[in-house]
């Protein structure tokens, strides 16, 4: 909310810094967003054209002789257009500042030019907002009169921002009175009394309330009005404020909005017929033009205030064209009403229309305000000519707001200081509160009519910490008791993401979200994913429209992206839509590389991260008693892809990613990755010590041919078995395909080392326990001794 | 000089080219054997003392023997020498110690990450379980329980994707204090940090997925002062020993009373100026805090008047950018390696 300082020290003192009152507003919990300095402006003074004559020389200039008090006379040249003899005006004299100019002597023409009448934009006030040429003032002002001291237009205009909450806050009798109770100074407020008396008997206006989304309205009706422009300072305000000054009736209703926070509508009561307004619910399709202009239809939802034939406004939000104010009025109709904010907030928000009414009806205003509201805009009208009748009130009455009993104690609860009796009855009776109650440790406090906000215990501390200032919260450690809260998907992340990152991969972070792009790569590639994926229903572009169903395809863009071989892990949620939206967690990592001379049964890179892979798993779960079997997956190599089992449950999946996805998403080097379903991870187990044998070990490498299908860890698993304890280690550390070793078949190496753990193993021993392998590995795997 | 002493001095000379030309311990042996063996040439010039006047003969052996000492020292020297070989060539090698290093294989931790990591560790060290959570929550758990109720104009500042009209994507992490707290009693001492998404466009300073911490602790006696010194001492953790905290009062549904907080500009040292981290305000905006709603306490059948508690929540990425002096947000999904090599 903009504020300009000078309209707001009409109510209370505040220091002459904009800066410090700045800083003040923002200690008690409205920051300024920011402050708009005004231009530096002098010499400016009130004048009247007392005779205005061709200039002589020149076609397209007046001269003017003004008068500005004191007997003094200026010339004065000019090539506005809107001046006419005894017009009351503002002249720069010589030697005034403006914004972009200083006023010096000059020659006109021939004619001396003893300074220069102003527009608006010489003010430095929006130069649209105001009449084109020579800025208007009301002829009842001192001429001689410093304009700017006048009007206060060196003061700056603060950017507020009001929280939610503080309804009664967005105006400047509301901020000013915050200011007032945190100095401890007085409040100057305006007249709130309403200034109507009159019985407009038979006329009187009648308001139908149809829906409970009105709580409260009242109604007044003006006769003998006048449309024309508001005076200068009205005007001015209003522009520094922000707001368009438009014609008085208008200019009134935007004034007190402002100044007391009710927004008002003035109806022409011409056209309300038997000046009677109901407020309803919209009927489906029914028809309105609102004051920009724009026909709406609208449905039930929508809440109107109509007359007996049609709607006139959307209530709380715009008024309509029909009963508009026109320069032919002279009787209005004011609405100063009070709405359910929800009901206003859903209207505007499926209309897509937001004004400054409804962003302060849709805080749900305190019922108070319609009639300060009525009372303002009566005072206003009546100086401007208009005769008031008397305000008629329909709804709820202003009730009192709900006693609040409050605990002392609370503060030293809540806060962790405390503060004295008297300086929470001080601090609460300068907010507006009424101290109906005391004893030792509780306060019975009234809250005042605007402050429907502060209903709790709570509520009461947050404005003594305000009050009292938030500097005084002190820093302190909590003492935390222990609780049975676990940490095991936070940690298991964590050791993920120092495992990879020490075994060489970068991790990053891609976007969840994204187009169709993805699909039609996939599709391209000849795959389509497993499940639908969960789409967003409001996106804010299309390449937003759905969840990631995997992390593979973010690692894939970014290995397109970066061109060179990279290594790179993710974390993070994936989503599918099977009968409802869900995600699970997960990790992949892998890397791009550049491709080597291999025989075709052999992979290196696949080697690597399955290697990878295995060190994770131990990383996570300390076990190494993990089974591999070859499996095929979703956009993996159909010969290059195994799933790695804990306990016979799948833990992770390990492949090169099917070339065909690989080239439709652009990356130009095969690629490996491996992805783990974090919910499938078993619970840590911590690793057991088994003390090595004390006896030397002995090893002999077999050297088998079998079948291509015979997998080396069916060898290594099968020879474990048949060794039993005397089994340390095995492991196949080469193969061969080719000559001398026959069609369909392939030669492997194993080294077997064996021990025992209570003497030396002799040979004959190891002979012995080989040969029993041998004949075991024919048995059940067709292996031979490769001759 | 005596005929004994010119016979030990020749043979002496003859040992010392022996020893030194030994290229083994085996040919040192055999120089051994030759000289000081049973058979060797000191002992036969030992076994000549008998040939020699009687009074000479204690003088000869004490010149045999101290010439045996000399000797076998000198073999003992030499044995030394072979075993542990020559390092002279070794040590007069010279390389240059400032040519380019071999990089090992580095990978690294993201730093929105580490940011999350070193705020979870300082929490954890006080006594806080981490939590994680769903990305897609019903919109109870993202307003209603926060004291949000529909069309209530806070929502405003959660602008989420929806997938249907009750879920969507959390806007922040708050739905996990919801289930914490569903699912425990006081005390409750959680931060959670995770991934959040809010229809921002995405510019140097916003972006649509973001993550967040919040940290909740509910148990009694919990004031705002215990707030205020856990964030003093997780800014002193992220940023260094001197960061102060600062609450300026706000307003949030889910919080009563409410805090907006601030930390000490790291980049100026809170000196202001014309620093471009904080605008010259000398402060850092961090997030929103406050003391726990007594209405979210009672929705959580909590005894809003025996427990109290605070909240806090921040954004990951301010975190970080501050941290470490990033010009632009849109850097943190980038994932460019330059970028992630120089944080990491
Ligand atoms: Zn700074």
């Amino acid at each position: 909310m903009r504020v300009p300082l000078a309209w707001l020290r009409e109510y209370v003192d505040l220091p002459a810094d904009a800066q410090a009152v700045a800083d003040l507003l923002a200690s008690i919990g409205f920051p300024v967003d920011g402050i708009r300095e005004r231009p530096a402006i002098s010499g400016v003074v009130i004048g009247r054209i007392a005779a205005l004559a061709k200039h002589p020389g020149a076609d397209r200039l007046q001269v003017g002789e003004i008068e500005t008090g004191g007997g003094t006379r200026l010339t004065i040249a000019t090539a506005a257009t809107n001046v006419a003899a005894g017009q009351t005006i503002a002249v720069a004299t010589i030697g005034a500042q403006l914004p972009h100019v200083k006023i010096e002597r000059r020659k006109m023409r021939g004619i001396e030019s003893e300074g220069m009448m102003i527009s608006a934009e010489e003010l430095g006030l929006p130069s649209e907002w105001f009449e084109d040429g020579i800025m208007q003032f009301e002829s009842d002002l001192a001429l001689g009169a410093d304009v700017v001291e006048r009007f206060r237009l060196a003061d700056a205009v603060l950017d507020v921002d009001v929280t939610n909450n503080r309804a009664d806050a967005m105006s400047m009798v509301g901020l000013a009175r915050e200011l007032a109770a945190v100095q401890k100074t007085a409040l100057r407020l305006p007249d709130l009394a309403n200034p109507g008396d009159r019985d407009d008997g038979a006329e009187a206006p009648i308001v139908s309330i149809e829906s409970a989304s009105c709580v409260r309205f009242v109604a007044q009706r003006f006769t003998g009005v006048r449309v024309g422009r508001s005076p200068a300072w009205m005007r001015i305000r209003l522009a520094l404020a922000g707001q368009r000054p438009i014609d008085n009736v208008v200019d009134i209703s935007n004034y007190v909005m402002l100044e007391t926070g009710q927004p008002l509508h003035f109806y022409d009561d011409a056209r309300i017929p038997n000046h009677h307004l109901i407020v309803r619910d919209a009927k489906r399709g029914e028809k309105l033009v609102t004051l920009d202009g724009v026909e709406r239809e609208l449905d039930p939802s929508a809440l109107v205030v109509a007359d007996e034939r049609e709607a006139q406004a959307l209530a709380g939000i715009k008024g309509g064209g029909a009963s508009q104010v026109s320069a032919s009025t002279s009787a209005v109709l004011l609405e100063s009403a009070n709405f359910d904010g929800a009901r206003i907030r859903r209207t505007s928000a499926a209309l897509g229309i937001r004004t400054d009414a409804s962003t302060r009806h849709e805080k749900t205003l305190p019922l108070i305000l319609s009639d300060y509201g009525a009372a303002r805009a009566a005072r206003l009208l009546v100086q401007s000519g208009a005769t008031p009748f008397a305000p008629h009130a329909f709804g709820a009455p202003v009730a009192a707001m709900p006693a609040i009993s409050f605990k002392t104690s609370e503060v030293k609860r809540l806060l962790g200081f405390d503060l004295a009796a008297g300086e929470i009855r001080g601090h609460m009776e300068a907010l507006g509160f009424g101290v109906v109650q005391e004893s030792a440790e509780r306060l019975l406090l009234a809250p005042p009519p605007w402050r429907r906000d502060v209903t709790l215990g709570a509520d009461v501390v947050e404005e003594l910490a305000r009050m009292a200032g938030y500097e005084r919260i002190k820093s302190e450690i909590p003492q935390v008791f222990s609780h049975d809260i676990e940490s095991r998907g936070y940690r298991l992340e964590r050791t993920i993401a120092r495992t990879l990152s020490a075994l060489g991969y970068r991790e990053i972070i891609s976007c969840a979200l994204h187009g169709a792009r993805v699909f039609e790569n996939l599709k391209r590639a000849g795959f389509t994913p497993s499940s639908p994926a969960v789409e967003v229903r409001n996106p804010l572009s299309e390449d937003q429209r759905y969840l990631r169903y995997a992390l593979g395809p973010g690692l894939l863009e970014h290995f397109a992206r970066s061109g060179e071989p990279a290594r790179v892990f993710e974390i993070g949620h994936v989503f599918s839509d099977g009968d409802h939206p869900s995600e699970i967690s997960t990790l992949a990592f892998g890397y791009s590389v550049a491709p080597v001379e291999e025989p075709p049964w052999r992979d290196t890179a696949f080697l690597r991260i399955m290697g990878d892979s295995e060190a994770l798993v131990y990383a996570l779960t300390g076990q190494r008693d993990y089974e591999v079997t070859p499996d095929v997956r979703n956009g993996l190599h159909p010969g290059k892809t195994a799933v790695l089992l804990v306990d016979g449950r799948e833990i992770a999946n390990v492949g090169q990613v099917d070339p065909r996805m690989t080239d439709a998403f652009g990356v130009a080097m095969p690629v490996y990755v491996c992805s783990i379903s974090l919910d499938n991870i078993p619970d840590y187990r911590t690793p057991q010590y088994a003390p090595p044998s004390k006896y030397p070990s002995s090893y002999r490498d077999l050297a088998l041919v079998c079948e291509l299908g015979v997998r080396a860890n069916q060898i290594e698993r099968s020879i474990a078995r048949v060794l039993g304890p005397l089994c340390v280690r095995v492991r196949v550390f080469d193969e061969y395909r080719g000559p001398g070793v026959g069609e369909g078949r392939k030669s492997i190496t194993v080294r077997v080392t064996l021990q025992r753990a209570d003497a030396t193993i002799t040979d004959a021993e190891a002979d012995t326990a080989v040969a029993k392998v041998l004949s075991a590995l024919g048995d059940e795997l067709g292996a031979t001794v490769r001759k | 000089m005596s005929e004994l002493a010119n016979q030990l001095s020749e043979l002496r000379g003859r040992f010392d080219a022996a020893v030194a030309d030994a290229p083994d311990a085996d040919t040192l042996e055999a120089v051994r054997v030759a000289f000081l063996g049973r058979s060797g040439e000191v002992t036969l010039l030992r076994r000549g003392i008998g040939q020699l006047p009687a009074a000479q003969r204690p003088a000869a052996g004490k010149t045999i023997n101290a010439a045996v000492e000399v000797l076998e020292a000198q073999l003992l020297e030499a044995e030394r020498r072979l075993a542990t070989g020559n390092f002279d060539a070794e040590l007069a090698k010279r390389i240059d110690v400032t040519f380019p290093a071999i990089a090992p294989l580095r990978g690294s931790i993201h730093p929105i990450r580490r940011v999350m990591d070193d705020i979870c560790a300082y929490f954890e060290r006080h006594g806080f379980a981490v939590v994680l959570g769903p990305e897609i929550e019903p919109d109870y758990y993202n307003f209603d329980a926060l004291n949000i109720p529909p069309d209530h104009p806070a929502r405003d500042g959660f602008d989420s994707f929806f997938l249907t009209d009750h879920l969507l994507l959390r806007p922040h992490t708050s739905p996990m204090q919801i289930r914490t707290m569903q699912q425990h009693k006081p005390p409750v001492a959680v931060v959670t940090p995770g991934k959040c998404y809010r229809r921002d466009a995405v510019d140097a300073r916003h972006l649509y997925q973001f993550h967040q911490c919040e940290g909740l602790l509910v148990a009694q006696g919990i004031h705002f002062g215990h707030l205020k010194g856990m964030l003093t001492g997780m800014c002193r953790e992220l940023f260094g020993p001197d960061q102060q905290v600062r609450f300026r009062p706000s307003y949030f549904p889910f919080t009563e009373p409410s805090a907006e907080v601030d930390t000490t500009c790291p980049v100026c040292h809170g000196l202001g100026g014309t620093c471009r981290m904080c605008g010259g305000s000398g402060w850092i905006e961090l997030g929103g805090a406050g003391m726990v709603h007594p209405n979210v306490l009672s929705e959580m059948k909590y005894d809003a008047g025996a427990v109290s508690g605070w909240a806090f929540g921040f954004g990951l990425e301010r975190l970080a950018i501050v941290r470490y002096d990033v010009d632009d947000i849109r850097r943190f999904v980038e994932n460019e390696p330059d970028f992630l090599q120089q944080l990491a």
